[in-house]
């Protein structure tokens, strides 16, 4: 997989998939006008995106909450943030419980993945996903778009974890453990203390810490560009 | 709303404006928001743009600049700027900057007219008139529940139940106490013509009828008391029930005209109050030593608290404080005169300061003085009136009217003088103004009389005011005093922000804010040739002779009713805790209402300040 990303940017990955994918959510994504990675950064419209899952094993665990708001203009936009619940195949760990604290009775009224993931990718039309662990959030993404559409998801990614290490190195400073946590990272752009583990609230604590991060990109010559900040292109 | 952003809409339920929003407009404000980063040291907004948004600081801080570049404004966490919210005098043009990285929430313009159609408390935070704001908060704080205080703006004739009972003079005792007693009254007029002859009482009768075994069918004349005292019908309430606790009368006729309008009996009085003031000062003049008068003096600050606990409104808590020290002052120069003898020539004590204005609180200096009449002769009388003062003011000193540190009081020399000599002071304060005598008329120009002769009180306050009526030179410099005591800007954090960007820990609320309303109001009814002297009144006097705006003085207004509002319940809660009452006020006890508020009062402050700057070319 990872060789293919070196080997073919996004839009040629785009393009080869498109080629045989049916009619449906997912295709309907992919014909959306991806953004172009020389785009200046303030340019660009992101969806700040989390997932609480039933746990970190990507092919095992399932998602049980989605939340995102859109960032447009350096603004996050609360009035188009959305939040949901998706119904797991399987019973809530307790271990995963305790953290996020959705249990099997509330997650048993929502409706399953493949009734609300069209709601999620057609709020990622045209946007850079954004999330804290991006890693994280894209991997379960794509692999529910591959069990339930056949094919995997691709998006450009801004990692606001990746984009933190950055700063740390061009500063200089060693990371000690825990430095990179989302509550930790927003300390040092003096951003509030909000309560972790809700996908919305971790959403827009992501999209908040990003607006802090690019803010505090060293001034080039050049604007920031698209391409400057993204994991993946 | 989701109830993820629980956590937002918390925020914005503990921050002014957005806490006089109700539940549910509380519940779904979060979704309007936008949500902006601005990294410290960076312009926030444009000026052009700043007002398309209600901007609310969630964590950092902004300065806001005048387009001089002086600083307006230093705002941290739950403070706003940005749409109307910066539509206040001196702010139109201004650019804002993030002094630290700050988060901002930011409402859009539209969705906040929305709100303000529909929630007027939320609506008033933005209204472009400041006094609006202002009288909207002083009627929340103080919703004026104690009934004393209605008695301060209630003439007495409202007081007045019936038309009044009389009898003619040429009537008996017999007949008088048969209609008394038909009528069930305690008291009847007798009157002559319409004209006020005299008053009989229950009391008359039980004294001097059955315990002297009188004649009933003598003439009512035998028994009345002659030329009883009235008061005119547009006496307030609180004055009357002063006048009879004075006199020790418990029936008092009302005059309407040359006629008689009816009678107020003092339980037609207490009904209405249970307060102590009344009861105070009546003990005051049944005192005959100072030791007595001092234990009633020292529940005074108990007093304070009492009306701050009611929310009486900070004028009558003035008007009746300053009545107690009316009575001490009176009582102490009775018994002066009862241990010195009579007068050897006629005198007046006159308050000055904030006695003189009826705008005292918790215990104050004392500032007063006398005018002597111009038989007074020196040699012969100097020990007699020296002796008078410094029992009077030694008296004061010992009930907590602690001596001016200025010395402005009839025990020094200088302030005890003849009329002539009087007038010689205000000739030279007036026509060669110079720093220490602006300090002097600023204290001398707010007088009232307290005790002695009205005559020669009227001859110095019409000099004084015939000799400073159109004289632009003297109330330039009376304008130039009047400026020398700034406001503050505003609060930051739990900080003052004071002119040129420092901080301070608190802030003088008497010296900062109410000094130069007074200042103010003095100089504008000085400049209308007013005899006002209370702060208000010179302010109605003022917006009627059109010295200034009514809009200009009704904002003053309000914004003295609600700092010296604010300082009672300081004061209180001083007096409460134990501590001496102070005028040092601390951000930390101010709600963020109360801030925003008084930031309001500062600015109206400084508006009035500028005009009149300009006005004398300053």
């Amino acid at each position: 997989m990872s060789i293919w990303k070196f080997l073919f940017n996004l839009d040629e990955r785009r393009n080869w998939y498109l080629r045989r994918m049916p009619m449906g959510p997912l295709r309907e994504y992919y014909e959306s006008t991806f953004p172009t990675p020389d785009t200046d950064w303030r340019q660009v419209e992101y969806l700040a995106l989390d997932f609480e899952t039933t746990g970190l094993d990507k092919d095992r665990d399932e998602i049980l909450s989605i939340g995102y708001a859109p960032i447009r203009g350096q603004s996050l936009r609360l009035s188009e943030a959305d939040h949901f619940l998706s119904r797991p195949v399987r019973a809530i760990p307790e271990s995963s419980a305790v953290i996020h604290g959705i249990m099997d009775d509330t997650a048993s009224g929502a409706r399953p993945l493949e009734e609300v993931l069209p709601r999620l990718l057609k709020s990622l039309e045209s946007k850079v996903l954004v999330a804290h662990h991006a890693a994280v959030e894209y991997e379960f993404l794509s692999n529910a778009c591959r069990r339930i559409y056949g094919y995997p998801f691709i998006a450009p990614v801004v990692d606001t974890l990746a984009l933190e290490v950055r700063i740390f190195r061009s500063m200089d400073k060693p990371i000690r453990s825990g430095d990179l946590r989302l509550d930790k990272a927003r300390v040092r752009y003096n951003l509030p203390r909000y309560p972790a583990h809700n996908a919305l609230i971790d959403a827009i604590a992501a999209g908040e810490l990003f607006l802090a991060q690019c803010t505090y990109r060293k001034r080039r010559k050049r604007a920031l560009r698209l391409r400057d900040i993204t994991v993946i292109t | 709303m989701d109830i993820e952003l629980l956590e937002i809409r918390d925020f914005l339920a503990a921050n002014h404006p957005f806490d006089q929003l109700p539940e549910a407009a509380l519940a779904e404000l979060p979704t309007m928001l936008q949500v902006r980063y601005f990294r410290r040291d960076t312009m926030i907004s444009e000026i052009n743009s700043l007002e398309s948004y209600l901007y609310l600081i969630r964590t950092g801080a902004v300065e806001m600049f005048s387009a001089e570049n002086e600083i307006l404004a230093r705002l941290g966490e739950g403070d706003v700027f940005g749409y109307r919210a910066s539509h206040r005098p001196n702010q139109v043009e201004h650019h804002c900057t993030a002094l630290e990285d700050t988060l901002i929430y930011q409402l859009p313009a539209q969705d906040v007219d929305k709100l303000c159609e529909k929630h007027t408390q939320f609506a008033y935070f933005f209204s472009s008139v400041v006094g609006d704001r202002l009288r909207d908060a002083i009627s929340q704080a103080t919703q004026v529940t104690s009934s004393q205080v209605n008695l301060i703006t209630t003439p007495i004739s409202e007081l007045i139940k019936r038309e009044p009972i009389t009898i003619s003079p040429s009537a008996t005792i017999h007949e008088t106490a048969r209609k008394m007693s038909e009528e069930r009254v305690s008291s009847i007029l007798v009157c002559a013509q319409g004209q006020l002859a005299g008053i009989v009482t229950d009391r008359d009768l039980r004294n001097r009828v059955v315990a002297e075994a009188l004649d009933v069918n003598l003439p009512v004349t035998e028994i009345m008391t002659f030329n009883p005292s009235s008061l005119k019908e547009d006496t307030f309430a609180f004055q009357a029930q002063l006048h009879m606790a004075r006199h020790n009368i418990h029936h008092l006729p009302i005059t309407r005209g040359d006629g008689i309008a009816g009678m107020v009996t003092a339980t037609d009085l207490t009904k209405h109050q249970t307060t102590s003031v009344v009861y105070m000062v009546s003990d005051i003049y049944k005192q005959n030593n100072i030791e007595r008068m001092q234990e009633v003096a020292n529940q005074i600050p108990d007093l304070l608290v009492n009306m701050a606990v009611a929310e009486a409104s900070a004028d009558s808590v003035g008007h009746l404080i300053t009545s107690i020290t009316d009575a001490i002052t009176s009582r102490l120069l009775q018994l002066a005169e009862e241990r010195l003898g009579p007068p050897p020539v006629s005198y007046v004590w006159v308050a000055a300061g904030s006695q003189a204005r009826n705008e005292q609180t918790a215990k104050s200096d004392q500032d007063n003085c006398m005018i002597l009449d111009d038989a007074y002769n020196p040699g012969v009388h100097a020990d007699y009136f020296r002796e008078l003062a410094k029992f009077v003011c030694d008296g004061l000193n010992a009930c907590g009217y602690v001596y001016c540190p200025g010395e402005m009081m009839a025990i020094t020399d200088k302030w005890r003088q003849p009329l002539a000599v009087w007038k010689g002071y205000f000739a030279k304060w007036i026509d060669q103004p110079e720093p220490m005598s602006l300090m002097l008329t600023s204290v001398f120009f707010d007088m009232r009389r307290v005790y002695g002769s009205r005559k020669l009180f009227r001859e110095i306050a019409e000099y004084a005011l015939e000799k400073t009526r159109g004289n632009r030179i003297f109330l330039a410099f009376m304008a130039g005093n009047a400026l020398s005591h700034q406001p503050p800007i505003g609060f930051f954090r739990n900080f003052v922000l004071i002119k040129g960007g420092e901080h301070n820990q608190t802030f003088d609320v008497k010296h900062n804010v109410i000094v130069p309303i007074v200042d103010l109001a003095r100089v504008y009814s000085l400049a209308a040739g007013s005899k006002a002297v209370n702060t208000l009144d010179r302010l109605d006097v003022v917006a009627e002779g059109g010295e200034v705006t009514s809009e200009g003085a009704h904002d003053l207004k309000d914004a003295l009713e609600f700092i010296c509002y604010l300082r009672i319940q300081h004061q209180a809660r001083l007096i409460k805790a134990g501590e001496p009452a102070d005028n040092f006020m601390s951000p930390d006890h101010l709600s963020h209402f109360e801030r925003n508020h008084l930031k309001d009062a500062f600015s109206v402050v400084r508006t009035m300040q500028n005009t009149l700057g300009q006005r004398y070319k300053m």
